[in-house]
């Protein structure tokens, strides 16, 4: 198992004229394919950082749904409570410390997530219940599918970081990093997690 | 080869003296053997299971300990869990609070007894208390740990610790709770007390050098033990095997403690001594060792008793063999039916049958089955034993040789039976009258005498003297009155020998003479004797020469008939003419011719070499030829006679064989069968020296002889004997009764020749008419007779021819015995 550790402060300034996909698929240590990773290239981007999802983790017999959510940094994060029964939902994480005391049926409360890092949310109540919103200053990260692929479109060519996080990965604070050299035409990879 | 061969020879089985010893030693050795066997098996067989019982409660109480820690790890961990689950606690952690922590912590260890607890967060961060490489320990302890898995034994130092890892959640993982167990000896203690049998366990950990050792506990091990313990067969988990340990050997069960990785950081040793396993059976391993001893006790005694009743009576029948075979005869006492006491009562019968046979050999090897006299062989060794005897005391002994006169005519007369009877009947007086000697039987009817001559020196006569008057009254023997003659030759020591075949030999030679001296007397011993013997020996070598080179010649004496007054035939004498001794006198020579049987020759050649001559004289001149008794004896003597007539071409009429009575001594009947032979061929017999001898008149009535010859000894004195000429009247009147003729032998002077003609006597011989003469004066005398110079008995030859000097030669004469 190699660890990579991530360079800080390694940026290259791209241009939308030299920009590629990347292409990346996560296995697992057995080699099967990990959905819900969170894949992200450390590349700047001008402008508001938006994701074509929704911030909303639901509670959904009594569940977190979506299970991992992908948001930038700032975002407000709302969690609706679809459930009959009361949750309280909490995160002990460093990037954002919160807590939503009990509150029930069709209420929904927000958090803004203002530092970038994976915030690991449960509920007092139901100990099987565990999300992940992973807050991100970077428009180029993604989560994985079932087949535990990814694309992320226009990433500028260069050299970057590429950052792989899955709940399921043991290694420190759940995530990979690796420098990775981003060609015009790209970059396809497959990562294998420990 | 050769030498493996020598090798596996002198390997032999031990030989035994008894057969007491064998069989004890057999049966001793077979049960010791069989009781080492049942002692051996049994010893594994207790060990086995004694082993196995203790192997199995290893097992078992490993079993045990390994639930038992799992509970304790589980409930542990349900404590941790409460606490980790704890909203309050959970944010003491996330935000770090170190007191509140630590005061949760005491409250945990407090609550569940356990001594250290620890939490460590995501980052590394321990917070409780204890010693720092412990802290540091238990902070490396949840990211060793393999998914899934909530506890492990670790070393820490010195120490060995099971460690419970419970995650807390937030709800992901943001920390643990580390309880952290020291397993020392209290722990050990705590273990050894739930388990059925009282073993030892002990907490195994690496040293420096990777090398297993005790972790806990007073255990003594020596160095390198462990490590071969597990090397064994890899692994003790499940499969107890056995320790060297310093108080000795012990079962043990080494249970690996699982760590974070692969590789166990500790074990578990279980441990019982071997010692202590085999306790509860040491009173079943004396007692099989007494039981085994007293059992061998009992069958050395038993097999003794056995043996003994086995060996006693077969050492019995071997001394008893042993006596058997020394020659002296024991009885062996029965005991019992069995074998044993068959083979006893066989053994008796057959020792007893053994020494009666013994007793019948060795009678019959030294007696003589006819008469129970001893034989040759046991005379010979008394008398050797009677000469030592008489040797040490300075005695003298006298050997008697006695020879029975004319046994073989008893026979021929009487038959065997009565010739045995006869012995048997001789031998009994014998053996009576010599009852302070010893009487053996030599040979057929020759009989020997050993008597001392301690008190009389008369005593050998004496008894000879004894012998022949008891044997003068004819003897009774098988029905039969027989009258039999004995001779005795006495030779005694040590005057005439000292040994007993010189004794013997002399005892025989005086026989001898005895026997030449007319049978009936004994005779002594004198040295003279043995000359005479050497003499009869040189002669009968001389006589052997003679017949071989021709020495012998015949001189005839003419025989004249008185009534038609002229010579009627010629009278052959043998002559023997020696080269040194010069004329040897057949009256010496004839005897020793007979006895060495060479008169069958000299008679063969004398017939031959008479008929020859006679068919040159003129017919009916007749030659008289003597015939021995020896000759007779001989059943060709017929074909002899025939072949002499055929080859000489002589009218049988012309032969006289010359018989003395003696040839009738031998019996008369095959006797007389051959004399009707001659007679049938045509050949005159005359009986010659009658009056002599037996004179039986039984002989002349047995057969019709054609002459009868008297005897000189009547003819001398003829003339002035009236006996004498009385007993010439009667045979001449009875051989003209019986119609034979008449021969006067000897006839010297004319009054002799005148009584003879006045009784009637038909011819005469002797030197008044003429000597012997050589053939070349009998052709002389014949010429003369045919020139009518016939010489009468008043002009008698030898005044024509002039004598030499007058021999005394008298005729052959057959002298048997």
């Amino acid at each position: 198992m190699t660890k990579w550790i991530a360079l800080l402060g390694l940026s290259l300034m791209a241009t939308a004229a030299t920009a590629g996909n990347v292409q990346v698929q996560v296995r697992g240590a057995d080699g099967a394919p990990v959905a819900d990773a969170v894949v992200t290239v450390s590349a700047h981007a001008a402008g508001r950082i938006t994701f074509p999802w929704p911030s909303v983790v639901k509670q959904q017999n009594i569940t977190f749904d979506p299970h991992v959510l992908i948001v930038p940094v700032g975002a407000s994060v709302s969690f609706p409570n679809m459930d009959n029964v009361r949750h309280h939902v909490y995160s002990f994480s460093k990037p954002k410390k919160f807590e939503l005391k009990l509150y029930g049926h069709e209420e929904a409360r927000t958090v803004v997530f203002d530092k970038p890092g994976v915030v690991a949310i449960g509920c007092n109540i139901h100990d099987q219940m565990s999300g992940f919103i992973v807050v991100v200053d970077t428009p180029y990260a993604a989560k994985t599918d079932a087949s535990g692929r990814v694309t992320i479109a226009n990433v500028p060519a260069g050299n970057a970081t590429l950052t792989v996080w899955s709940a399921a990965m043991r290694a420190p604070g759940n995530q990979l990093a690796q420098p990775v050299t981003i060609t015009p035409a790209g970059l396809s990879k497959v990562v294998s997690t420990p | 080869m050769s030498r493996l061969r020598l090798a596996f020879e002198s390997f032999r089985r031990p030989r035994f003296g008894h057969i007491r010893t064998r069989l004890v030693v057999l049966y001793t050795g077979l049960f010791a053997i069989a009781m080492l066997s049942i002692g051996l098996i049994g010893q594994v067989m207790i060990e086995n299971h004694a082993q196995s019982s203790v192997r199995t409660e290893l097992v078992t109480s490993s079993s045990v300990f390994d639930r038992l820690w799992a509970l304790r790890a589980k409930s542990l961990a349900d404590s941790a869990d409460v606490m980790a689950r704890d909203f309050g606690f959970r944010a003491a952690v996330a935000s770090g609070d170190q007191a509140t922590i630590l005061s949760a912590l005491a409250n945990l260890r407090q609550r569940v007894g356990v001594p250290y607890a620890f939490v460590v967060t995501q980052d590394g961060d321990v917070t409780g208390d204890g010693a720092a490489t412990l802290r540091r320990d238990v902070a490396a302890i949840p990211y060793k740990l393999a998914a899934g898995r909530n506890s492990a034994v670790v070393t820490s130092g010195q120490d060995v610790y099971r460690m419970v890892v419970s995650p807390i959640l937030a709800p992901t993982e943001i920390g643990w709770v580390v309880f952290a167990v020291r397993l020392d000896e209290g722990e050990m203690q705590s273990l050894e007390r739930l388990s059925a049998i009282p073993l030892t366990a002990t907490i195994l950990r690496h040293d420096d050098g990777g090398h297993w050792m005790p972790a806990t506990g007073g255990l003594a091990v020596p160095a390198g033990a462990i490590d071969r313990f597990m090397a064994a067969d890899g692994s003790h988990e499940m499969h107890p095997g056995l320790l060297g340990l310093s108080s000795g050997r012990a079962i043990a069960l080494a249970r690996p403690l699982a760590s974070t990785g692969t590789a166990p950081d500790a074990m578990l040793l279980l441990t019982f001594p071997l010692i202590k396993a085999l306790a509860p059976f040491r009173s079943l391993q004396i007692g099989i060792v007494l039981s085994g001893l007293a059992g061998l006790l009992l069958v050395l005694w038993g097999s003794h008793r056995l043996a003994g009743s086995i060996s006693r009576p077969i050492a019995a029948l071997d001394d008893a063999a042993r006596a058997l075979e020394d020659g002296s005869r024991a009885e062996v006492t029965v005991i019992g039916h069995d074998e044993i006491g068959r083979l006893a009562v066989s053994f008796n019968r057959m020792s007893a049958g053994i020494v009666e046979r013994e007793n019948r050999i060795a009678h019959l090897a030294f007696h003589d089955t006819l008469t129970g006299l001893p034989n040759r062989v046991l005379f010979r060794q008394q008398l050797d034993a009677a000469l030592g005897r008489a040797v040490r005391v300075g005695e003298q002994v006298a050997v008697m040789c006695l020879d029975l006169d004319g046994f073989k005519l008893v026979n021929d007369s009487f038959g065997h039976p009565s010739g045995d009877a006869l012995l048997r009947v001789v031998g009994e007086v014998l053996s009576n009258l010599a009852s302070d000697g010893m009487v053996a039987r030599l040979s057929g009817d020759e009989f020997a005498i050993v008597v001392g001559i301690s008190v009389d020196p008369d005593r050998p006569r004496a008894l000879a003297q004894s012998i022949l008057d008891a044997l003068r009254e004819p003897v009774v023997a098988n029905g039969h009155s027989i009258l039999t003659g004995l001779s005795i030759g006495i030779s005694v020591a040590p005057g005439d020998g000292h040994e007993p075949s010189t004794l013997l030999k002399n005892a025989d030679l005086a026989l001898y003479r005895a026997k030449q001296d007319g049978r009936g007397v004994f005779r002594f011993f004198e040295p003279g004797l043995d000359a005479a013997a050497r003499q009869r020996r040189q002669m009968e070598l001389d006589l052997r020469e003679a017949l071989h080179n021709g020495q012998f010649r015949l001189d005839y004496q003419p025989i004249f008939d008185l009534k038609a007054d002229r010579i009627c035939g010629f009278e052959a004498l043998m002559r023997w003419e020696h080269p040194r001794r010069g004329l040897v006198s057949p009256a010496e020579f004839i005897p020793v011719a007979e006895e060495s049987g060479l008169i069958v020759a000299m008679g063969e050649w004398a017939m031959h070499e008479a008929c020859r001559e006679a068919i040159r004289w003129p017919d009916p001149l007749r030659v008289a030829v003597n015939v021995s008794a020896i000759q007779f004896r001989n059943s060709g003597f017929a074909d002899i006679v025939v072949q002499a007539l055929a080859r000489s071409g002589l009218d049988p009429h012309r032969l006289e064989i010359e018989i003395t009575e003696s040839i009738f001594l031998e019996g008369s009947g095959p006797t007389l069968d051959l004399l009707h032979k001659l007679h049938a061929l045509g050949c005159r017999i005359a009986l010659d020296d009658f009056g002599t001898g037996y004179s039986s008149l039984s002989y002349l009535r047995s057969f019709p002889f054609d002459k009868i010859k008297i005897d000189r000894s009547f003819v001398i004195n003829v003339a002035d004997d009236v006996g004498a000429a009385a007993i010439v009247r009667a045979i001449v009147d009875l051989a003209g009764a019986l119609d034979m003729e008449t021969t006067a032998e000897g006839v010297e002077d004319s009054e002799q020749l005148a009584a003879l003609r006045s009784q009637g006597c038909s011819s005469i011989q002797g030197f008044l008419f003429s000597r012997p003469l050589t053939t070349e004066g009998v052709a002389r005398l014949l010429k003369d007779q045919r020139r009518d110079v016939m010489p009468t008995v008043s002009a008698p030859v030898q005044r024509l021819i002039p004598p030499p000097a007058p021999i005394e030669l008298p005729p052959i004469r057959a002298i048997g015995r």
